[in-house]
């Protein structure tokens, strides 16, 4: 630090003492960040997709289709519960539960993707065994924003309006979200 | 070693300590008066002579009224209202704040001033994607400029019009034409040299004001009633400003007489309001007012005004002289200590000289020295350290550059206008 930054880091802590603190503190409740005043930009949107997301609302396409960008479609199935079934029951048993997920899956998916489709959004679709909340987190590191249902990964009630899974991903990635 | 010896020596030790500032001003000061009192330089009954209270309480009570007016939202809202109305045109951000920030340093302190504003302008500038250094530069001269017109807008005009008896009246007639003039001279270079840089497209500009449209000045109102009693308090305090000489009584009382009202009036918690009166400032003031009590006891401000009559032959002649020692000095040295050593040495010139014109002379040069350089005044340093914490730089020479123009051609200016009131 030179002899002049110095000398004025002194001056300005002997002059306005903590004053500086609380202005720009009251500043920061009205004015919009440094990140906050950059739009981003969106080319490419996540979109967790499971057998608790049974519909979309119209509104969320209307936002959707606001954006050129690519949606891609993950339905990931809980690999926990399989390999439970697995353990706990028979081989059978697992393969019957791993057959019946990927066709509901597939039928989520295509629904999705085919009502995207007609908003005219392009449209990517996964499906795959994983754990619901970090292969989320590890995703959405690679996209631009991130929509998800409040009830992704879990039942909703009155009581508990956001599921647990979808309240540790919004803690976790740091793209814009919207939670529907 | 004889007193004059050792008053001289703690005054040149203290004001070394003031200018490098490794210790905080107010210790340094304080600890410079206790020396003096310490050996009686000053005898403790002469104290209160030195210790100009007129200034400490005026002072006190300014900032009373302030620290209560911040507490709802005003000055946010002033920012924002200002900040809207230059519609994201950088010339009129220029020009509005400028006027602003020189009008709010006219009746309240420079530093409240600039730490309010600054962080608005800082953000109009991001918005704009244009350096803030203009915007900043101009907000640092108009601050220290407004502070010149009136009686309550600098310390060294509050020393000074407590030590002169001078009125508030009398501080705007004299001061406030050099203080407008000025203001339109400082903006007119200020445009000159950027103009090429306060430039936005048609496009950005439309987006610069969706962005201020949404930021709402209502809603940084924290207390609606608090807010328009401080609105009305400072209005009637400066209304009696403008009749106090009439009424007799002296400025200190009119602020604190304002700051009582609102205390009173608002029914805010005192001990919050009292607490963040800036202290230190006013034990610095006390400090500097004993250690050159030092040396008016001691005999030397009259040798060195002795000294000076000696040399100076006509009225013109102390007029240049007190203005632009006065200017280049504060630029170096803090105006405020600058003003309480220079204040006795004019009193002192009295015996031979009439003393009138040097009052404005010395506030000239000591408010308007302080544009100079970046450590010239309080404002200056304020508004630096602010962007140097922001990540924006501006170096000692480049504010050097456009510092020492301003301080030239102002002072300049303004003793021109004196030089033709009082000599020719």
């Amino acid at each position: 630090m030179g002899l002049y930054s110095s000398l004025i880091r002194r001056k300005f802590r002997n002059i306005a003492g903590k004053r500086y603190e609380h202005v720009i503190r009251e500043y920061r409740e009205f004015l919009l960040t440094k990140e906050e005043m950059v739009l981003p930009e969106i080319n490419s949107i996540l979109m967790p997709l499971d057998r608790f997301v049974k519909e979309i609302p119209f509104d969320v396409y209307d936002v959707l289709s606001a954006y050129d960008a690519r949606v891609l479609l993950v339905y990931i199935i809980d690999s926990q519960i399989f390999q439970i079934i697995r353990q706990t029951l028979n081989k059978e048993a697992s393969e019957e539960f791993r057959k019946k997920e990927e066709e509901q899956g597939l039928k989520i998916v295509n629904k999705i993707s085919n009502e995207l489709e007609n908003y005219g959004i392009k449209v990517q679709r996964r499906l795959f065994f994983g754990n619901k909340s970090e292969d989320i987190i590890k995703l959405a590191k690679d996209q631009d924003m991130l929509v998800i249902s409040k009830a992704y990964g879990s039942e909703i009630t009155k009581t508990s309006p956001l599921s647990p899974i979808v309240l540790k991903i919004v803690q976790h990635v740091y793209i814009p979200t919207i939670v529907y | 070693m004889n007193m004059e010896t050792i008053a001289l020596a703690v005054f040149i030790f203290t004001y070394a300590l003031i200018v490098s500032e490794r210790i905080h001003r107010a210790v340094a000061a304080m600890f410079g008066a206790s020396i003096v009192l310490f050996l009686k330089i000053v005898p403790w009954e002469r104290v209160s002579y030195y210790l100009d209270l007129d200034t400490i309480f005026l002072l006190m009570g300014m900032m009373i009224i302030v620290n209560t007016a911040r507490n709802s939202g005003l000055f946010e809202y002033i920012a924002i209202k200002t900040a809207k109305f230059a519609k994201g045109n950088p010339i009129r951000v220029l020009l509005l704040f400028s006027v602003v920030t020189a009008l709010v340093s006219s009746v309240l302190d420079n530093v409240t001033t600039v730490l309010l504003l600054t962080p608005m302008l800082l953000y109009i500038s991001k918005l704009m994607e244009l350096s803030p250094i203009p915007f900043l530069l101009s907000e640092i001269f108009a601050s220290n400029i407004g502070g010149t017109a009136t009686l309550i807008g600098d310390p060294p005009n509050i020393m000074i019009g407590s030590a002169a008896n001078l009125s508030f009246n009398e501080f705007l007639t004299n001061m406030g034409l050099i203080s407008l003039l000025d203001f339109i001279l400082m903006l007119g270079v200020i445009y000159m040299v950027y103009n090429r840089a306060l430039n936005v497209s048609s496009d950005k500009r439309r987006r610069i004001i969706n962005s201020l449209e949404s930021l709402d000045e209502k809603a940084v109102i924290k207390d609606i009633v608090l807010f328009k009693k401080s609105v009305a308090t400072i209005i009637l305090v400066v209304s009696l400003f403008f009749v106090h000489d009439k009424i007799g009584i002296e400025p200190a009382v009119v602020a604190l007489f304002g700051a009582s009202l609102l205390l009173l009036w608002s029914m805010e918690n005192p001990e919050g309001i009292l607490e963040r009166i800036e202290w230190t400032a006013l034990f610095f003031f006390g400090g500097l007012f004993i250690i050159v009590g030092g040396l008016e006891e001691t005999g030397i401000i009259a040798e060195v005004a002795k000294w000076v009559i000696g040399h100076i032959h006509s009225q013109g002649e102390a007029l240049l002289v007190i203005t632009w020692f006065s200017a280049f000095s504060s630029a170096i040295v803090d105006n405020i200590p600058l003003t309480a050593a220079m204040i006795p040495l004019i009193k002192h010139m009295g015996n031979s000289l009439n003393i009138y014109p040097l009052w404005w002379a010395l506030s000239l040069g000591a408010c308007l020295g302080g544009n100079g350089t970046a450590i010239g005044a309080s404002a200056n340093v304020v508004v630096i350290g602010i962007a140097e914490r922001e990540g924006i730089k501006i170096g000692f020479g480049d504010f050097l550059k456009m510092g020492m123009v301003i301080m030239v051609l102002t002072v300049a200016l303004g003793v021109g206008i004196l030089w033709i009131r009082y000599v020719g």
